[in-house]
């Protein structure tokens, strides 16, 4: 006999929205960081290029663009999960992960339901920061529309693989309760190789190579690029195909270890 | 014979990796682990009816909670099988999921951030219960556990009573026939404990609901349960009613009597023995595994005897449970004495550690 589907199971994407809303303060120092970064980040690119016009392929307007734009984009996953007991790395630790195996939704349905909801609710922040940021002149709009519309469907694409990072970060709580220390050294790589303490133009070439190979430009760096100009619209295609491309291959790899952390939780009761 | 759950042969082996001591230990556990196996649970067969209440006792470590967990499909047994509303719980998550409710002791399954009524909404949502139905189940559980004087507190901000209630009505609201309460009352006071007893007591004699509880509580198995799974050593050691229980090991029992001839002989009958006598003073004790229960002895001193006064001392089932712990222990050790030898001899491919 079939299943009788979960068909509300959707909204179980409320959930960290949900929680924020019922947290007053969080958002108000959600609000302070935000307006304090980018003051920051744009003063501070500002400065740089006082003396200059053009490095690393960026004049002044596209650098503190890409850099405004980056803090903003932090914003759609950067809840405060952890405050919420709402992590995987918890859930080990408290053993509460069997409720996860507990309930008629599969819990990499509720995971991704979850960080659906997420992205979904930071998102509509970043779209208010940037809005604010545009009209203030911080940051300058896309040059064209057809700009716009690949920068919407790279973002997309990023945030996807972003989800995919973060995913595989979360997965390998599964296997090891000591990971703090490895979550942290991953979350810096996801930072600076996704090109959010610093467009990855800046760096030398040999550092440009290996990111390259690695997934996580394809989070910020390449749609943010694409938004200031940096990568022309005549090689949006190649890019959005590897973005793409990266979607299907984390997609793949955490797939697999769903189902091995599944294993791991039924042979050890938690 | 189909009962709600019903359990076979259940073994569960858990193989870790034994930590050596010192540092040279712990290279030489890094280059050459020694893999142990622990038999948790071992060849456990019992059944529970529908609407049935089950206590699942043993002492610590037990396997109480190994069992539960093979049962809730969290883990899978090396042997055996179970299965629960006709379904094999660890073969079929999903569709288990929807036949039973779990509460684990202290962990909870509510979003801490969010207010209780919003977790009993999210998990409406995840088990897709309809809205009016899911109303009129918080009401009915409102009334029973008092839910609405904090359902609209975050649940970080509530007491541990508090909680284990939110927890317990979580569990039951998509209306599962089967529950498994994992020492659900452990930490709460004598009020909130007996608000819990009542809500099992409605949830399995009004509702109908089948129910396997682990506790240490022995007021509680008292109040709440008929019969009793006893465990020790991952091995079933008894399966029957309390009174079963008292009669094997509760010898504790007294009954003083007062003659009216303090000079009447007295002889000892089968299953009772005279502990004492000081003229008309007498006092019996149970003899042997076929004793009578404090009760059945009670009546028989009267037939037997003219009296002026009676009164009787009864072992507290605490007492009972700490006798029935250490025996059933030696009846454990006793019956792995056969299987004792592979215990530490095996050495598993695959290893499990932390
Ligand atoms: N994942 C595991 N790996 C290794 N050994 C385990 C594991 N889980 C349980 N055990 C062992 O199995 C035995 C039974 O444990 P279990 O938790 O079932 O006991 P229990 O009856 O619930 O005890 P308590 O009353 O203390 O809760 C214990 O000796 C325990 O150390
Ligand atoms: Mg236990």
């Amino acid at each position: 006999m079939a299943m009788p589907s979960a068909l509300r199971a959707w909204r179980a994407a409320r959930v960290t929205p949900l929680g924020e809303l019922h947290t007053p303060p969080r958002m108000t120092a959600a609000l302070l960081r935000l307006t304090v970064q980018v003051v920051l980040v744009a003063s501070l690119w500002r400065g740089l290029y006082a003396a200059t016009g053009t490095t690393a392929g960026l004049d002044r307007e596209q650098a503190v663009t890409y850099a405004v734009l980056a803090v903003l984009a932090t914003r759609v996953r950067e809840l405060d999960q952890y405050s919420g007991r709402d992590t995987v790395l918890q859930h080990m630790h408290f053993g509460t992960i069997v409720y996860w195996y507990l309930r008629p939704l599969p819990p990499q349905r509720y995971y991704a339901l979850r960080a659906l909801g997420e992205q979904i609710y930071g998102f509509a922040w970043a779209i208010v920061g940037y809005a604010v940021c545009v009209a203030a002149g911080v940051v300058q709009p896309p040059k064209s529309a057809a700009v716009a519309g690949v920068f919407m469907v790279s973002l997309l694409l990023g945030q996807w693989v972003l989800y995919y990072i973060m995913l595989a970060i979360d997965q390998l709580c599964f296997f090891t309760l000591r990971n703090g220390a490895a979550m942290l050294i991953l979350i810096f790589a996801q930072n600076l190789l996704s090109g959010v303490y610093a467009p990855l133009w800046f760096f030398p070439d040999w550092f440009i190579t290996l990111s390259s190979f690695l997934p996580f430009q394809a989070t910020l760096s390449v749609p943010l690029s694409l938004h200031v100009g940096r990568i022309q619209l005549s090689d949006a295609g190649t890019q959005l195909a590897i973005q793409a491309a990266w979607v299907v291959v984390l997609a793949l790899l955490t797939r697999l270890v769903w189902r091995r952390a599944a294993l791991r939780v039924i042979s050890q009761g938690g | 014979m189909s009962g709600s759950i019903e359990v076979r042969g259940l073994s569960r082996t858990f193989h870790t990796t034994v930590r050596r001591p010192g540092f040279l230990g712990a290279v030489r556990s890094l280059v050459n682990p020694e893999r142990v196996a622990k038999h948790a649970v071992t060849d456990i067969s019992f059944e529970v009816q529908p609407g049935e209440l089950l206590a699942l006792l043993g002492p610590n470590g037990a396997g109480k909670s190994t069992t539960i967990k093979m049962l809730t499909g969290i883990l899978t047994p090396t042997a055996g099988e179970a299965r629960v509303v006709g379904t094999v719980p660890y073969e079929e998550r999903e569709r288990n999921a929807r036949n039973i409710g779990a509460v684990f002791g202290q962990r909870t399954q509510l979003w801490w951030d969010l207010p209780v009524r919003e977790s009993f909404a999210i998990l409406r949502d995840i088990y897709d219960v309809p809205a009016d139905e899911h109303a009129s189940r918080l009401r009915e559980f409102d009334d029973l556990l008092d839910l609405s004087s904090f359902w609209d507190t975050r649940v970080r901000h509530l007491s541990l009573g508090q909680r284990v209630r939110s927890d317990l009505a979580a569990a039951l609201l998509h209306d599962p026939p089967v529950v498994f309460l994992d020492e659900p009352t452990i930490g709460m006071d004598v009020v909130v404990k007996e608000q819990v007893r009542e809500f099992l007591r409605y949830q399995v004699e009004e509702r109908g609901r089948t129910v396997l509880l682990t506790t240490h509580d022995m007021t509680e198995v008292e109040r709440l349960a008929e019969r009793v799974v006893l465990i020790n050593h991952g091995r079933l050691v008894l399966d029957g009613t309390l009174d079963e229980i008292r009669r094997k090991f509760g010898s504790t029992w007294q009954v003083r009597a007062t003659l009216a001839d303090g000079h009447a002989p007295v002889e000892p009958w089968p299953g009772v023995v005279l502990v004492r006598r000081d003229g008309p003073q007498v006092v019996f004790g149970p003899d042997g595994p076929a004793a009578p229960t404090v009760h059945q002895a009670l009546k028989q001193v009267i037939e037997r005897y003219e009296v002026t006064d009676i009164a009787l001392d009864e072992a507290e089932l605490e007492d009972v449970m700490r006798a029935a712990y250490v025996q059933a222990g030696d009846m454990a050790a006793d019956m792995a004495g056969d299987v004792a030898g592979d215990v530490a001899a095996q050495a598993p491919a695959r290893t499990q550690g932390g």
